[in-house]
């Protein structure tokens, strides 16, 4: 078993330190760390100039696709000029329509076996959403997804106890995320409680999506 | 009309979601070589690269409609080639082929000054790196091959400055222990 570097030559393999800081008992085997970031190779990488016709042969292709025309068109935000001519009686009727259907839907929210659900309103534009994974066998486990740039260390959940129940309640800002769970750092589990899409590398991710009333898996 | 190539990403970016498809090759021309050494690094091998840089700039077409913020167009991209490369190693390992061998074109080619310890002490270390885990790989090529400080990575990866050094100081004894088995 080779021994660890010292913590003052890692500062020194940082940057943070030369190696006339270091105390004399250190130095050759900070000289020797240093001797192994000298043999990192910088040499730039130049793709084949032929990557650019491929990249821009297959967006053509896409751009043309009647799906993703279709697409664009259910997604794409356009302007829409509304004129309605209606009565006063009508306004105030939805109004107290929509109030009642939202007083509703805040009242008895859907009951959630688990996964990803809204808690309570976090920050402007943010919604605290917990994520919930039974998994009795696990030592650890963490959610990544894209509001975390899938670091699957940046946030680990907790055991409730001892029944297997792992948890941990994050703040999202509003829009679509892409998420999965980590077990034990190397088993990627998407969320049992929602429906998985393909991330088009052969794995599942779960998808939440937050609004400004709430968030849901989809 | 088609934009100057010194028009911001923005500008290109609200081009093409106009419609104007042809003005996206400025991008692929823009970026196609920036992160190609990131990929290299990360995948030790020049043709995963290839695969993994041309699979990015095709997927950040087809998402250009999310990039909230298109004038960080190249920090986007980034994080979609680095999703890929990610993967790519996630996949590999689920099929028992791990990155054991290394390119020669990335694991140090022959050089014309021939120094040939040089050469082999590149070599060596270019196959200790694909041993690393994908984040210990991940932040050592960023601060050591691309030269960016820690804060700087952060900011691309959304990791906090104390979680990448540990990551880092775990990679140095890593590539020590790995560097002593080699010679």
């Amino acid at each position: 078993m080779t021994q660890a570097y010292h913590q003052l030559v890692k500062r020194l393999l940082d940057g943070e330190l030369s190696l006339s800081d270091l105390p004399a008992e250190l130095r050759a085997e900070g000289a020797e760390a240093l001797r192994l970031l000298g043999t990192v190779d910088r040499t730039p990488v130049l793709l084949p100039v032929q990557l650019d016709a491929r990249v821009m042969a297959e967006v053509r292709r896409r751009a043309r696709s009647p799906l993703r025309r279709a697409w664009r068109r259910l997604v794409e935000p356009r302007d829409v000029e509304l004129r309605l001519r209606v009565r006063p009686w009508v306004v105030w009727g939805g109004a107290l329509a929509v109030a009642a259907t939202v007083a509703l839907l805040f009242a008895w929210p859907p009951p959630s076996p688990g996964g990803a659900r809204p808690v309570r309103m976090a920050a402007r534009d943010s919604v605290f959403v917990r994520f919930v994974l039974y998994a009795p066998g696990a030592k650890r486990v963490a959610v990544a997804g894209t509001f975390n740039q899938w670091d699957q260390n940046a946030a680990p959940l907790v055991r409730l106890g001892a029944g297997g129940i792992w948890t941990i309640t994050l703040a999202l800002p509003q829009g679509q995320h892409q998420y999965a769970f980590v077990v034990d750092g190397e088993r990627w589990v998407p969320d049992p409680a929602a429906p998985g899409i393909d991330d088009g590398f052969g794995r599942r991710n779960s998808v939440v999506a937050v609004t400004a009333h709430g968030a849901r898996t989809l | 009309m088609g934009l100057r190539e010194q028009a911001t990403d923005g500008e290109v970016v609200q081009a093409v979601l106009a419609g104007d498809v042809e003005q996206y090759a400025v991008l692929v021309r823009r970026y196609r070589d920036r992160y190609a050494r990131f990929a290299a690094r990360m995948l030790g091998s020049l043709d995963a690269a290839e695969d993994a840089v041309q699979d990015a700039l095709v997927r950040a077409f087809d998402q250009l409609a999310q990039c909230r913020e298109p004038d960080k167009f190249a920090g986007w991209l980034f994080l979609i080639l680095r999703n890929r490369c990610f993967a790519e190693r996630r996949r590999q390992t689920r099929e028992g082929r791990g990155l054991e061998a290394t390119d020669e074109a990335v694991a140090g080619p022959d050089r014309p000054d021939g120094n040939v310890e040089q050469v082999e002490r590149t070599r060596a270390l270019e196959q200790a790196l694909v041993k690393l885990t994908p984040e210990q790989r991940e932040v050592f090529v960023l601060k050591h091959v691309e030269g960016l400080a820690y804060e700087e990575i952060a900011a691309m990866t959304g990791a906090t400055v104390a979680s990448l050094k540990m990551r880092m100081h775990r990679a140095y004894d890593r590539l020590r222990e790995l560097l002593k088995e080699h010679s």
